[in-house]
């Protein structure tokens, strides 16, 4: 069978793995290929901080909250070996900050020690009135990227620099199933008035006496749309805006203004730090995660394809539950073509 | 009154805290520091510098108390403002867990740190061999940046910086008034204090940088603090041992314990090797006496043998001493008078 995934971020070869893992050694020959028009480090799933949360309520996507916490708990058990740190996956605590009361998140029991700050622990943020400590991860595109593209390679998936136009083009030069991941463009394959770009910036500055991350919110204002620092391996990536239905990938001087002004105010260190860059990107945003199977009909000639898009500002928080729910469905169809194990009766 | 001549001994984190004390608060005294050691060359710059609770036989709890929280807030200030990194203090979050030991004892001062709590089951899964253990945030104080910016604080308030050792308390009873030990292990003879004994540590400074919390073993010999540009892995506690060179044994053993823990350090780069010597004592003497040189009853206030506790201690202890050298100036005073 010939699997071509489109998209090379978080998604796409997140995804490509758990096919592979599931299905290797039950569907023979398995070809999977990854067509796209960036790769790493030019991704948007580069640019993000590489922090694990999810937005604070799940709104009744409980799918989601299970995905969540199986990419969590995935990543977590990947930190008992040394291979950790060339995944870039590492553990990292810190403040999630409020205005007002706001009720306990979905990922409560999934983040590790989870509790209110103390009294005390509120006198350090003037302004905010209450707030959570937790353990968290961090699992740093740049680096998270470039070992999955290498896990890849060694068996065998190959790559290929190209910008799909269609499904067509793909069922065409003989793909049996096209997984589509093509984030915050897949409008362009197939219209979806749902998606979104969620426009971000940041800044990123060498920061490295700070060892928490640290999320204000507004909610009024909404999600991202508040100061937030979060030191990384190396940098510190200050943020943040969402910009909806903005697709400007330009740096724009009055949100660097406006970013490094809350940051500055949350942390007064700051002021000291080495500004190295800005660096804008657009969150492939969706009111929820499209993760669904659809057999398209085109002039005679019938294309499977699995949507795997639209993970918001939770592409790399959600990324190995996705993954493995698209593998699952790539199982529907390779029962389908009677390709699976052969004790099925 | 003309100005007293206030002189302190010793320029680890303890001498220096003590000196910027007693020139901040007492402007009419004329405080000179003198030490032969100046950092990086002190046993406080070689210290990962992490702010621990702990207790001491034979003190009152209040004035223990008072020593932690003194300095824990005097340095939480610190971190929180825009100095933090000029000064190496710096808020840090981790894990203190035990093989053994009761679990149910919430230790004296816990309510001093920040978040005190006990760890939940699924923290404790990554350390299997581990039963319980206490998360908390606290500080870390990195002597190397500290030692210098109080010495700018020092000098800004008048002080002067004398680099001469001093053998006998004799030497200074000429030219000062009052005389502030700080000595750390050189109390043992630079005042004849036989309980003084080093304990020896050694430390490797590895190239970690995604490492951001604290791992310390209950027992005190294996632990991991990420410092500002290093991590700082120990240790060891060897009493009454004077070695002042890099034991390989040690460093094998350091690298084979934290790994354990931390298996992603198999990866990290050791940068530099390094041994101290703390001050051990059964608790640090922060007291005054009176000591007769050369003919004359010279006030001497003490303020030394902190341990492993240096940092954790100094600016408490510090205040403490200052309490103490106001005490000195006072009967000095009411002498005077007569």
């Amino acid at each position: 069978m010939r699997v071509a995934v489109i998209g090379a971020g978080v998604i796409g070869l997140s995804t490509a793995q758990s096919i592979y893992e599931q299905y290797h050694s039950i569907v023979s020959p398995l070809t999977i290929e990854v067509y796209a028009d960036c790769f790493t480090p030019l991704t948007t799933s580069d640019g993000a901080a590489g922090f694990w949360q999810p937005y604070l309520y799940d709104n009744g996507k409980v799918e989601e909250t299970k995905w969540n916490k199986e990419t969590f708990d995935y990543l977590v058990s990947c930190l008992s070996s040394p291979e950790s740190i060339k995944m870039g996956v590492f553990l990292q605590s810190g403040y999630n900050l409020f205005k007002e009361q706001v009720q306990d998140p979905s990922f409560k029991d999934t983040v590790l020690g989870f509790r209110h700050l103390t009294e005390r622990e509120m006198q350090m943020f003037p302004g905010y009135t209450n707030g959570w400590f937790n353990t968290a991860l961090m699992i740093e595109g740049k680096t998270y990227l470039p070992w999955l593209m290498d896990w890849l390679k060694k068996r065998g998936v190959k790559f290929y620099q190209r910008k799909i136009e269609s499904f067509k083009e793909l069922a065409e030069s003989g793909a049996d199933v096209i997984i589509n991941c093509t984030g915050v463009r897949s409008g362009a394959l197939q219209p979806d008035l749902e998606l979104e770009p969620g426009r971000g910036q940041i800044v990123k500055v060498d920061a490295p006496w700070l060892k928490h991350w640290i999320l204000t919110h507004d909610m009024k204002a909404g999600t991202y749309n508040s100061p937030y620092i979060i030191p990384g391996s190396r940098l510190v990536t200050v943020g943040g805006v969402f910009q909806l239905g903005n697709w400007s990938e330009q740096n724009n001087s009055i949100d660097h203004k406006n970013i490094w002004e809350g940051a500055c105010e949350l942390e007064p260190s700051l002021q000291h730090a080495r500004i190295v860059g800005d660096w804008s990107g657009l969150r492939p945003v969706r009111n929820k995660v499209r993760l669904e199977r659809e057999t398209i009909q085109s002039e005679g000639t019938t294309i499977e394809v699995i949507h795997n898009y639209g993970h918001g500002g939770f592409g790399l928080t959600i990324h190995r539950g996705c993954a493995m729910e698209a593998a699952r469905l790539f199982g529907g169809i390779v029962e389908q073509k009677g390709q699976g194990p052969k004790a099925r009766l | 009154m003309k100005s007293v001549r206030v002189a302190v001994v010793g320029a680890g984190v303890v001498g220096f805290s003590t000196a910027v004390c007693i020139a901040q608060a007492l402007p009419y005294c004329s405080v000179t520091l003198l030490a032969e050691k100046f950092s990086p060359d002190t046993t406080s710059d070689g210290a990962a510098g992490i702010l621990w609770p702990v207790t001491f036989p034979d003190i009152p709890l209040e004035r223990q108390r008072s020593w932690f929280k003194d300095s824990f807030d005097h340095l939480l200030a610190i971190a929180q403002s825009q100095h933090s990194p000029e000064a190496g203090v710096i808020l840090s979050s981790g894990w203190k867990i035990f093989k053994e030991g009761p679990a149910n004892i919430k230790p004296l001062f816990s309510e001093l740190v920040i978040g005190f709590r006990y760890m939940t089951d699924n923290e404790m899964k990554r350390f299997p061999d581990h039963k319980f253990g206490y998360a908390f945030t606290t500080l870390k104080c990195e002597c190397s940046s500290y030692l210098p910016w109080l010495e700018k604080r020092f000098r800004k308030a008048g002080g002067q910086v004398e680099k001469r050792k001093v053998n006998s308390l004799q030497e200074l009873s000429n030219s000062y008034d009052i005389i502030v030990n700080c000595s750390g292990l050189g109390a043992k003879t630079l005042v004849g204090d036989s309980e003084v004994y080093p304990v020896r540590g050694q430390v490797l400074k590895v190239e970690a940088p995604w490492l951001k919390h604290f791992i310390r073993d209950g027992d005190g010999k294996t632990y991991i603090f990420p410092g500002i540009h290093s991590v700082t892995i120990g240790g060891t506690r060897q009493e009454d041992d004077w070695r002042l060179n890099v034991d390989e044994g040690d460093t094998q053993g350091i690298l084979e314990r934290c790994s354990q823990l931390e298996p992603s350090l198999r990866k990290a780069k050791v940068l530099s090797e390094w041994v101290g010597l703390r001050p051990g004592r059964k608790h640090p003497r922060v007291e005054r006496e009176v000591v007769h040189l050369q003919g004359r009853s010279v006030p001497v206030v003490h303020n030394y043998g902190h341990g492993g506790w240096g940092v954790t201690l100094a600016w408490g202890t510090a205040q403490d001493a200052l309490g103490l050298v106001s005490q000195c100036l006072h009967e000095m005073k009411l002498q005077a008078k007569l």
